[in-house]
C-alpha cells in the first residue's frame, strides 16, 4: 500500500467515491463500473513522514476492513458482469477497456489560478509614456512568469523566496517574513519582507522579475487592512516575527481572500513617521492604546477633505485591468 | 475619467493660424485623410521591393570607414539582468520609419566626407513646406518628424529610399545619442549652472539662491563674456557617448541602449555609432539588414 507518496488522484470516469479521513491523512476509494479498483494515494499536503507514520497502524486496521469489504463487492460486481455478458448470448470475451490514465494535478500550479487575479505591477501608472511600451515589458513578463511560477500575495501575507547568491554557502539562501509593501511598475516590481531574527529587525526587498529568484513560496495567504505595512517596523516586534521553518498552509482555490483584522499595537512614540496623520489613512493600529483623544484631533488638522472630491486625481483603471488580465491570461495558458 | 492613451504624444506642434483642412467639407477631408495614408503605405512597401527599386552597390568594410546612423524615439526605461545576477537599467528606443531621403556628395556637404540624410518617424504633409515637401517627394518616402544628416565615407553610401531598421546594430556594439533635452525655462543659477547659493539663516539678507560675485574687480573692469548667469535652460541638443546596447528587438524595432538618455518620453533621437578605438565592435559590412531580409520579414 503506498503511503505518503506523490499527490496523484485518479478522477472517476464514472462511479462513486468512498472518502476516509484518519487524522492528517485521507484517501479515497474508486469503484470502477468495470470492476476495477485503483486505490489512491494518500493526500497529506506537504507534510512529513512522522504524521504519516503516527496514522500508520489505525491506516493499515481500516485498510484490511476495506479490502475485505472491496473483494466482497469485486465478487458481487464481478459476477454481475460475468452475467450480464453471458445474458448477452455472444461468446466474445468481455471488451477489455484499459484503465483511464491518471491526470497528474499539480497542486502549485492550479491552486490559485482558479481565482482570476491580475497583479498590481502590470497596470501601468498613469503617464505620458507609449502603451507599446507597457505591452512590450508584459510579454517579458509574462516569458519571465513561464519560467517562474510568481504566487499571487498581498501586503500582509507571508512568504519564502530562495535567491541565488555566490557568496552563500550550498549557493542559495532562503529568507521567511511578512511582505510590508509592494511597490513598482513593470519589471522593476519589488516587494519588501519582514523578519525578525535574534532580535534584530530584517528588511529585504526583493524585485519579482530578477533572474537571482529561484522560488517564491506563499506560506500564508491573507491581506490586511491596509496596503502598506511599514507601520510595522514601529509596532511591537511580536507581529512581525515570523518562525523561518513555518509550514505552508493551504490556500483555497476559490473565494475571497482572508482578511486579517488586527489591529496592531505600538511601541512608544517617537515612531519613525508620524501614522496617526490621516495621509496615511491607517487602519490597522489601537491608536487608543498609545495617542490621547486630544493628540488623535491634533492630527487630524492635517487631513484634506477635499482630496476625495478632486476629479483630476481620479484614476480608473478598471477597464485597462480586464484588458490587461485577459492579454495575461491568453499568453499564460499558451 | 480613465488616462487618454490615444492622446499620448499630443501636443500641438503646429502654430500656423489656418489648417489645412479650415476650407475644406468633411468628406473632403476624411478623403484627404485616408489617401495620405493609403499612400505612406504604398510608398513603403514599394521601397522594400528589391525589384522596383535597384539598391546601389555594397563595398568591402575598410578601417576608418563610417556607417550611417539610425533616427528613433525613445519610449522609457526597464531594468535589464545578465547571466551574472548584476542589474542594469537600459533605455528603449524603438526605430520607426525610418528611411534615407538624401545623398549629399562631398562637393554638396562640405568638401571632406560625403553625407546621407535621413529621416524618423512619419507625419502629415499638411503642415509641412514645399520646400520640405519637394525632398521627400524625390525620395519617394512619407515626410518625416526630424531629418538629420550623418558624415559617411565613400565605401557605405546608400540609395535614398531604403529603410532603416534596428537589426543595423548589434548587442554589444557602443553608440552615441543626441536629443534635445527637456526645457526647463528660464532657470536660476543654482539649478543651471550648479552654484552652491548662500546660508539659509545666519543673516543672510535676501540672499539664498543668488550668484554671488560676478567677476575679479577693477583691474578687468568688466565681467567676461561667457559668465554663468540665470537663463533659459534645457532644450538643446545634447548627446550622450559611449552607451552599450545590451538588446535589439528585430520584430518590433526596439534597441536596449544602456543608461539614461536626454529627452523626454516619445522624443526623436539620433543615434551614430560611438568611435572610440577601445569601444569599438566593428561589424565588417555596412548596410547589414540588406533590402531582401526586410521583404522577407
Amino acid at each position: 500500500m503506498s503511503s505518503c507518496q506523490t499527490d496523484r488522484t485518479v478522477p472517476p470516469s464514472c462511479g462513486r467515491w468512498a472518502t476516509l479521513r484518519l487524522g492528517q491523512i485521507a484517501f479515497q476509494r474508486h469503484f470502477d463500473r468495470h470492476g476495477f479498483r485503483s486505490t489512491c494515494a494518500c493526500v497529506c499536503g506537504r507534510s512529513d513522514m512522522a504524521a504519516c507514520g503516527k496514522g500508520l497502524d489505525k491506516f493499515m486496521f481500516s485498510l484490511r476492513l476495506l479490502r475485505n469489504l472491496q473483494l466482497q463487492n469485486e465478487r458481487f460486481l464481478s459476477t454481475s458482469v460475468c452475467r450480464l455478458a453471458v445474458g448477452g448470448s455472444s461468446e466474445q470475451p468481455p471488451k477489455f477497456t484499459p484503465p483511464s490514465k491518471p491526470v497528474i494535478v499539480d497542486k502549485t500550479q492550479t491552486v490559485a489560478s482558479t481565482r482570476s487575479h491580475l497583479s498590481p505591477e502590470f497596470i501601468p501608472p498613469r503617464q505620458r509614456t507609449n502603451p507599446f511600451k507597457f505591452y512590450i515589458e508584459r510579454k517579458d513578463m509574462i516569458r519571465r512568469r513561464k519560467v517562474l511560477n510568481i504566487p499571487e500575495f498581498y501586503a500582509g501575507s507571508i512568504l519564502a523566496v530562495t535567491m541565488a547568491d555566490p557568496n552563500a554557502s550550498g549557493k542559495m539562501n532562503r529568507f521567511v517574513g511578512i511582505c510590508i509593501q509592494r511597490g513598482g511598475h513593470g519589471l522593476g516590481a519589488t516587494f519588501v519582507l519582514r523578519n525578525i531574527i535574534d532580535n534584530q529587525g530584517v528588511e529585504i526587498c526583493y524585485e519579482l522579475y530578477s533572474p537571482r529568484i529561484q522560488q517564491i513560496e506563499v506560506l500564508k495567504l491573507e491581506k490586511r487592512l491596509d496596503d502598506n505595512l511599514m507601520y510595522l517596523r514601529d509596532a511591537l516586534p511580536e507581529y512581525c516575527t515570523v518562525d523561518p521553518d513555518m509550514k505552508p498552509e493551504p490556500i483555497s482555490p476559490t473565494g475571497e481572500v482572508p482578511v486579517n483584522k488586527l489591529k496592531v499595537r505600538m511601541r512608544p512614540k517617537p515612531w519613525s513617521k508620524r501614522w496617526e496623520r490621516p495621509k496615511f489613512n491607517i487602519q490597522g493600529i489601537r491608536f487608543d492604546r498609545s495617542l490621547t483623544p486630544e493628540q488623535m484631533e491634533h492630527a487630524q488638522k492635517w487631513a484634506q477633505p477635499w482630496r476625495e472630491y478632486d476629479m483630476l486625481k481620479e484614476y480608473d483603471t478598471s477597464k485597462l485591468e480586464e484588458q490587461i488580465l485577459s492579454e495575461v491570461q491568453r499568453e499564460m495558458s499558451k | 475619467s480613465r488616462s487618454p492613451s490615444h492622446l499620448v504624444g499630443c501636443i500641438r506642434t503646429v502654430k500656423t493660424t489656418t489648417w489645412f483642412d479650415e476650407h475644406l467639407t468633411e468628406d473632403n477631408q476624411e478623403y484627404m485623410r485616408k489617401t495620405t495614408a493609403e499612400e505612406y503605405r504604398r510608398q513603403t512597401a514599394e521601397k522594400l521591393n528589391p525589384l522596383k527599386d535597384e539598391p546601389w552597390q555594397r563595398h568591402e568594410w575598410t578601417e576608418g570607414s563610417r556607417r550611417v546612423g539610425l533616427v528613433a524615439v525613445k519610449l522609457g526605461m526597464v531594468p535589464v539582468w545578465s547571466k551574472t545576477g548584476e542589474r542594469h537599467v537600459v533605455t528603449m528606443l524603438q526605430v520607426q520609419d525610418c528611411h534615407v531621403i538624401k545623398h549629399l556628395s562631398k562637393e554638396e556637404f562640405d568638401g571632406h566626407t560625403a553625407a546621407l540624410v535621413v529621416g524618423g518617424k512619419n507625419v502629415s504633409p499638411f503642415n509641412r513646406s514645399e520646400s520640405q515637401m519637394e525632398m521627400f517627394r524625390n525620395a519617394g518616402v512619407p515626410p518625416k518628424q526630424k531629418v538629420t544628416t550623418f558624415k559617411v565615407s565613400d565605401n557605405a553610401l546608400i540609395k535614398p529610399g531604403t529603410p532603416l531598421y534596428a537589426a543595423h546594430y548589434r548587442p554589444g556594439q557602443y553608440v552615441d545619442v543626441t536629443a534635445k533635452s527637456i526645457g526647463k525655462g528660464f532657470q536660476g543659477v543654482m539649478k543651471r549652472w550648479g552654484f552652491k547659493g548662500q546660508p539659509a539663516t545666519h543673516g543672510q539678507t535676501k540672499t539664498h539662491r543668488r550668484p554671488g560675485a560676478s567677476g575679479p574687480g577693477g583691474d578687468p573692469a568688466k565681467v567676461f563674456k561667457g559668465k554663468k548667469m540665470p537663463g533659459r535652460m534645457g532644450n538643446v541638443y545634447v548627446t550622450a557617448h559611449g552607451l552599450k546596447i545590451w538588446r535589439v528587438n528585430t520584430k518590433y524595432n526596439v534597441l536596449y541602449v544602456n543608461g539614461s538618455i536626454p529627452g523626454h518620453k516619445n522624443c526623436l533621437l539620433k543615434v551614430k555609432r560611438h568611435t572610440r578605438a577601445s569601444l569599438c565592435m566593428h561589424l565588417f559590412m555596412f548596410v547589414c539588414f540588406p533590402v531582401r531580409e526586410c521583404a522577407s520579414q
